[in-house]
């Protein structure tokens, strides 16, 4: 099994007062793609979330990269090779596509970045096409590609990605998975959290069920599918 | 006839305002705080700029000089050497700067980190205000009119009179251009460019309107968005800082003094927000435009009551006209003038409105 890039130890975690992870223990392997399901409200984007920062920790530990970063605030993550891509709102509306890329790799050397929005490119040329274009004119695959490519930039040691096919027709949704699937061919780590169960675990190599913010199954995401009683009683799927 | 010292007059009150505005309408975007002190900052500015100046001129045995010399067939009549000028503007930079950032360090970020909702925030500048209001007033009769009365100083402290500080450029004739009004269109035209290039040409800019639009991602993608708005509150503070240097500029011969009553935020405030709100509290170019509309719109229809109905006393209640267009605005155009403008519905309305004019002759 691959090295574990970053590891939760015992996390309570939630919002203020509202506490929605009870004593999650996991553990994301580098290099391949973790998958996170489970019911509606069950805790999946909280748990993304708190990797990144973006919850109140109660207690427990989050390394990452042998490092400690439970107490880190999220732009200190994001220096340190994380990459977090939201389920709405994951662009800049009112800035231009170039603008978009040029925050997104805001300390990079000039060249280096130059350079990197030249890669970015070539993995998505439709961006190019819309370079001068505000984001909040484009269309939501269009989006969710500036957003991959927005992540890209800093080329980061994992990706956590929250339901990026939520709300898109079923052949724009195939074309972002697809593009998380080549996303890390290219050697990232990604942690997905995906509404579409099915087509989720099987771009995956690990599967975790959250279930009531705690975690009901972790292991093979191909296990994960083929335990029928799971997908009844939790993910809607499977049938009888 | 244009009456041209109103006219000057107004300017320099259209400039006050339209830099308020624009401190009030930074910080709204960024902190989502509407910050009733903002007016009291520009005070704080304007009050330490002038102790400074004062003392200055003092130490440095600087003799008010109002002879005039000849320049382009006028007579530039400067009373006091320029470093009193400059010192005084760095100074109430400074103090405009440091008063925003106490408010925002100790006040403000404290109840943030404790979720401290909208109204909470409000109150919390309201009473800011008066705590600054209160150290004024006390700086004002006690520390200012010993000073004054103790070294002689020829300041009228308790009106806070600052007009001996006024230059003007006198061209042939009578024709009195006040420097004041000179200083606040040209402050007023590089501070709009230099926030223009600020925004849209450097990358602090790109992170600016990132985390003023989502703060959240804004984050995530490394941006330091606490940071962020602590230079939006520097910023702000500048152009109170400004807008109070400039209060002490405003000539004598003009109808208006915003800074002529003992505590003359009290009253600024209303027409610093009407300017804010008229621009819209989201647009940073609509707050100076919105502030200069104010300036002009509270002077000239006042002006213009006022001799219509022969009562001058009228003068006293102009802020009624800032409230009644703030009232409009809100009806019609919450979003601001601006906002209203950017829509392509009303420019093609107005457009084929003008075209429809130009037919019909």
């Amino acid at each position: 099994m691959a090295r574990a890039i970053m590891k939760l130890e015992n996390i309570n975690a939630g919002y203020e007062k509202l506490q929605t992870l009870f004593d999650v223990n996991l553990e994301v392997p580098e290099g391949e793609i973790t998958v996170i399901v489970g019911p509606n409200g069950a805790g999946k984007s909280t748990l993304l979330k708190t990797m990144f920062g973006l919850t109140k920790v109660y207690t427990g530990r989050i390394v990452f990269d042998n490092k400690d970063i439970t107490k880190l605030p999220p732009h200190e993550r994001a220096k340190l090779g994380m990459a977090f891509i939201f389920q709405l709102e994951n662009v800049f509306a009112n800035l231009s596509v170039r603008e978009n890329l040029r925050l997104a790799g805001h300390d990079l050397p000039p060249d280096v970045l130059e350079e990197r929005i030249k890669e970015v490119f070539e993995t998505f040329p439709r961006l190019k096409e819309r370079v001068d274009q505000k984001a909040g004119t484009m269309s939501g695959g269009e989006r969710q590609m500036l957003a991959m490519a927005i992540g890209m930039i800093r080329k980061p040691k994992i990706f956590l990605i929250d339901e990026p096919t939520a709300g898109l027709a079923p052949k724009l949704a195939k074309g972002v998975l697809e593009n998380v699937k080549r996303l890390n061919e290219q050697g990232y780590t990604i942690v997905l959290v995906e509404q579409n169960v099915k087509a989720g675990l099987e771009i995956g190599d690990k599967g975790v069920l959250v279930v009531n913010g705690r975690i009901a199954f972790d292991g093979p995401a191909s296990e994960l599918l083929a335990r029928k009683d799971l997908a009844r009683l939790y993910l809607g799927v499977g049938g009888r | 006839m244009v009456d041209l010292n109103l006219l000057m007059s107004t300017t320099i009150y259209g400039s006050v305002l339209a830099l308020l505005a624009l401190g009030i309408t930074i910080i709204y975007m960024t902190t989502k705080v509407f910050n009733f002190a903002h007016p009291r900052l520009s005070l704080v500015g304007a009050y330490l700029a002038a102790t400074a100046m004062a003392v200055y001129v003092q130490h440095a045995g600087i003799k008010p000089n109002f002879e005039g010399s000849q320049v382009l067939g006028g007579q530039l009549i400067v009373p006091y050497p320029a470093s009193v000028y400059i010192i005084g503007f760095l100074v109430a930079m400074v103090g405009g700067v440091l008063a925003a950032m106490f408010e925002y360090y100790v006040i403000l970020k404290p109840l943030l980190k404790r979720g401290a909702d909208f109204l909470k925030l409000m109150i919390a500048t309201l009473a800011y205000d008066f705590l600054l209001m209160a150290v004024l007033l006390l700086y004002n009769t006690h520390v200012w009119i010993k000073k004054t009365l103790k070294d002689g100083l020829n300041l009228i402290a308790t009106k806070m009179d600052f007009s001996a500080y006024d230059f003007a450029l006198i061209t042939q004739g009578q024709t009195y251009i006040s420097g004041g009004f000179i200083l606040a269109v040209a402050v007023t035209v590089v501070l709009a460019l230099s926030l223009y290039i600020l925004l849209f040409r450097t990358t602090l800019g790109i992170k600016m309107r990132a985390s003023v639009e989502n703060p959240p991602l804004a984050e995530v993608l490394g941006v330091n968005v606490e940071r962020i708005y602590a230079i939006s509150w520097i910023i702000s503070g500048l152009t109170a800082g400004i807008a109070g240097f400039l209060m002490l500029l405003e000539p004598s011969s003009g109808s208006l003094k915003p800074i002529s009553a003992t505590s003359p935020a009290d009253e600024i405030v209303v027409s610093a927000f009407a300017g804010s709100i008229v621009g819209g509290v989201n647009s940073i170019f609509g707050s100076i435009f919105g502030g200069f509309f104010i300036g002009y719109v509270e002077t000239y229809v006042t002006n213009w009551l006022a001799l219509l109905l022969g009562m001058k006393e009228l003068f006293k209640y102009s802020r009624v006209v800032s409230m009644f267009i703030v009232g409009l605005t809100l009806m019609f155009a919450p979003q601001g003038v601006i906002a209203l403008l950017r829509e392509k519905k009303v420019v093609d309305r107005i457009l084929a409105f003008v075209k429809g004019r130009r037919g019909e002759k």
